[in-house]
């Protein structure tokens, strides 16, 4: 049979970033398949070993532009580990709700692309009208669309605008609303379902051994979500489920990122009413000492790691940080292997790529 | 609202687990079964918070232990892999998961400057293949036995490697 | 003796370039047709589907419902062989240099490059690090700059106008260039 391999990228209009996936084909179905990453390397760790601790903070928005609130947020959660320094309560709850509405316009984002891929525009055209509502929440919030630079050590850097509450909660109310819409159109298409259900399954073993985390890794039954399972921030004393779903093929990775912003907009309505008055914003003390920090938060695409090593000094001596993308796009292999080339679209988009973070 | 998929997908069954005594902490569990089974390789105990358990290793035990640690210890996951290079020594931290006891032990080995080598993992957790890569291209820490030890993120005909600390930009 | 094909293909060069680029009646169709034509170019301005970091996201949002750059005719094409304009939205590492100028080469005449973003005009917050490019414009010639970071959708949309506004300024014809 006529076997070759087919390099799909760096520019495609299917990698949402920039990304080689070599794959080795026999007619239409698909052999063997290795991605190439490394299109994006900005030398990010080696950069903020000569950056002081605050001036990195913008730069950790950077890493990853879809959901760049949480990067900043897990670099302030690492420092404050190193630091041993107290969160403010009232920015704790900023923080949460903040990066709740992230998260649904990350996925929103994901979405998106993702039903642009599959030929459904329609999906496109509705989630980029929905995901300006929460952008311009946060805007409010911050000040920028998507780099926000937001979190400070110990606090945030503003407090909410008037009227906050109220426009959340109404943007929750839109969304739920929104939702029930979306799940109508996509299950009710055929071609949709039938170009997701049991394509790219991933085993539970699988899953686990090869280090994928995030809701790739609740789709295949895996009930383990950081925010439930090793609380940080105030996670503890919210009342929310973690969604999962048992096949671990397309159709069930769809499902749990829509159920996640159901998830979230109940975070969202609980965060913003039970806010506590108070200081959102402290003093952080400018040398950190000899030691070492870690923070680990759960990312909208997996769980992000940060290690960072201080020495007495305003700079770090050693920032780690673990992409959860890096280690998902690795366990790729897995899940295309007996596929043909149209579902490798279905399949990566299912992942929800953002290379920024995967490069550094 | 649609139904939606709940499953409790707890990895629970079909591991062979080390026997716990009565009324043991699963953190003093993960220490007394690695004291027995190195020990003098394995030093240092802390536990940095709840949850978060910090050791000491020699870098000739480090395959074995890991072994154990996944196969009777229940750590189902390799978070990640760090490599930080201090003025006589370089230290490869390992950051594993035990996602049912709700565990993260933090692992550290060290190295000699002019022999920058340890045992690869990636045969037991599959997730640590790149993440060896990118020491190896960043760092230049080598890991024997590592299925394709090649640069991941710089070209392919690189010769520095960045992250060491007389390399300047 | 017959015609080799050689020969025919060298009649066809010198035959077609003397009458069409050299002569008067290229010029006289030029002079004709040039207002329509370009007319025609600036008003339907392709980009490329090539999405580097976050100023990406601004790009792919300015086609979303909000900020609608189809207004101004501007729609995404996924191959270089069919595209006017190549916009670079983030920073250059030195492993994408070759594949960025490849597909610079692939474009067809008559083509622009917008430079969005700080990290492609200079290199933006990562000017320092050993594997970014300190600007595209080191290998690539660059005809529209936008400041921003990142630069926001209104600011790529008031780009497009300036770049439709340029091109007809600089109003030339197909055939002979002029």
């Amino acid at each position: 049979m006529a076997e070759m391999w087919i390099n799909m990228g760096p520019q495609h209009p299917m990698t949402h970033g920039l990304w080689n996936l070599r794959i080795k084909v026999d007619g239409e179905t698909i052999i063997d398949a290795e991605p190439e990453v490394g299109y994006l390397h900005r030398g990010i760790e080696k950069l903020c070993e000569g950056k002081t601790y605050t001036q990195i903070i913008p730069i950790a928005d950077r890493l990853c532009y879809g959901a760049s609130l949480s990067w900043s947020h897990l670099y302030c959660v690492a420092v404050e580990d190193l630091l041993g320094l107290e969160v403010l309560p009232r920015a704790e709850y900023i923080r949460v709700a903040a990066l709740e509405m992230q998260r649904i316009a990350s996925h929103l984002m994901w979405l998106a692309a993702y039903a642009a891929d599959l030929g459904a525009m329609i999906g496109f055209i509705y989630s980029m009208r929905d995901r300006e509502v929460f952008i311009d929440l946060l805007q409010a919030l911050s000040g920028s669309r998507i780099t926000y630079n937001f979190p400070r050590f110990g606090g945030v850097a503003h407090d909410i605008p008037p009227n906050f509450e109220r426009d959340s909660l109404r943007a929750c109310d839109y969304m739920e609303k929104r939702l029930k819409e979306y799940e109508d159109l996509y299950e009710g298409s055929k071609v949709f379902m039938l170009r997701n259900e049991g394509v790219g399954l991933l085993k539970k073993e699988d899953a686990m051994n090869l280090g994928v985390t995030g809701p790739s890794l609740r789709a295949s039954g895996v009930r383990y979500d950081l925010r439930k399972d090793m609380p940080y921030s105030v996670y503890q004393e919210l009342d929310f489920e973690p969604a999962t779903h048992k096949d671990g093929d397309c159709y069930a990775r769809f499902k749990v990122r829509m159920d996640e912003m159901y998830e979230s907009c109940k975070i969202i309505r609980q965060a913003v009413t039970k806010m506590p008055k108070g200081k959102w914003r402290t003093l952080a003390p400018r040398n950190a000492p000899e030691g070492t920090g870690l923070g680990r938060v759960e990312d909208p695409r997996g769980e992000g790691v940060m290690y960072v090593v201080g020495d007495g000094t305003d700079r770090p001596y050693r920032l780690k940080i673990r992409s959860p993308i890096f280690v998902t796009v690795s366990a790729a292999p897995k899940m295309l292997i007996g596929y043909k080339i149209a579902d490798v679209v279905a399949i990566m988009g299912g992942l929800d790529m953002c290379i920024g973070e995967s490069d550094r | 609202m649609a139904e939606r998929g709940k499953s409790t997908g707890r990895p629970e069954e079909g591991l062979e687990r080390a026997p716990s005594r009565i009324g043991e902490d699963p953190e003093e569990r993960v220490i007394r079964a690695l004291l027995d089974g190195f020990p003098n390789t394995v030093t240092d105990f802390k536990k940095l918070r709840k949850g978060v358990l910090r050791a000491k290793i020699e870098r000739r035990e480090l395959y074995k232990a890991c072994k154990l640690l996944k196969d009777s210890l229940g750590f189902e996951h390799l978070s990640m892999i760090s490599a930080v290079e201090y003025d006589s020594r370089f230290e490869l931290v390992y950051h594993i998961v035990s996602y049912q006891e709700r565990l993260l032990l933090e692992l550290v080995t060290t190295t000699p400057k002019d022999d920058p080598s340890v045992d690869s993992i990636s045969s037991i957790w599959g997730g640590a293949n790149w993440q060896e890569r990118e020491s190896y291209d960043l760092m230049g820490i080598k890991f024997n036995n590592h299925p394709k030890l090649e640069r991941i993120l710089l070209p392919k005909d690189y010769v520095y490697h960045p992250l060491r600390k007389d390399f300047k930009g | 003796m017959a015609l080799r094909s050689k020969d025919f293909l060298k009649w066809c060069d010198e035959v077609l370039e003397g009458i069409l680029r050299k002569s008067p009646v290229g010029s006289g169709i030029d002079y004709v047709t040039k207002d329509f034509f370009n007319w025609a170019t600036r008003n339907s301005l392709y980009y490329l589907h090539f999405g580097i970091m976050c100023c990406a996201l601004e790009m792919a949002v300015a086609s979303a419902p909000r900020f609608d750059a189809q207004r101004m005719g501007v729609i995404a094409r996924s191959t270089p062989r069919q595209v006017d304009i190549l916009i670079v939205n983030g920073p250059v590492s030195k492993k994408l240099k070759p594949a960025l100028r490849r597909l610079y080469d692939q474009m067809p005449e008559p083509k622009w490059v917008i430079a969005m973003g700080e990290c492609a005009i200079s290199g933006g917050p990562f000017y320092n690090s050993y594997s970014v490019v300190p600007g595209v414009d080191q290998f690539i010639p660059v005809d529209i700059y936008i400041p921003g970071c990142p630069a926001r959708p209104e600011a790529l949309i008031d780009a497009f106008i300036k770049l439709q506004k340029m091109i007809k300024d600089n109003k030339k014809g197909l055939l002979t260039g002029k």
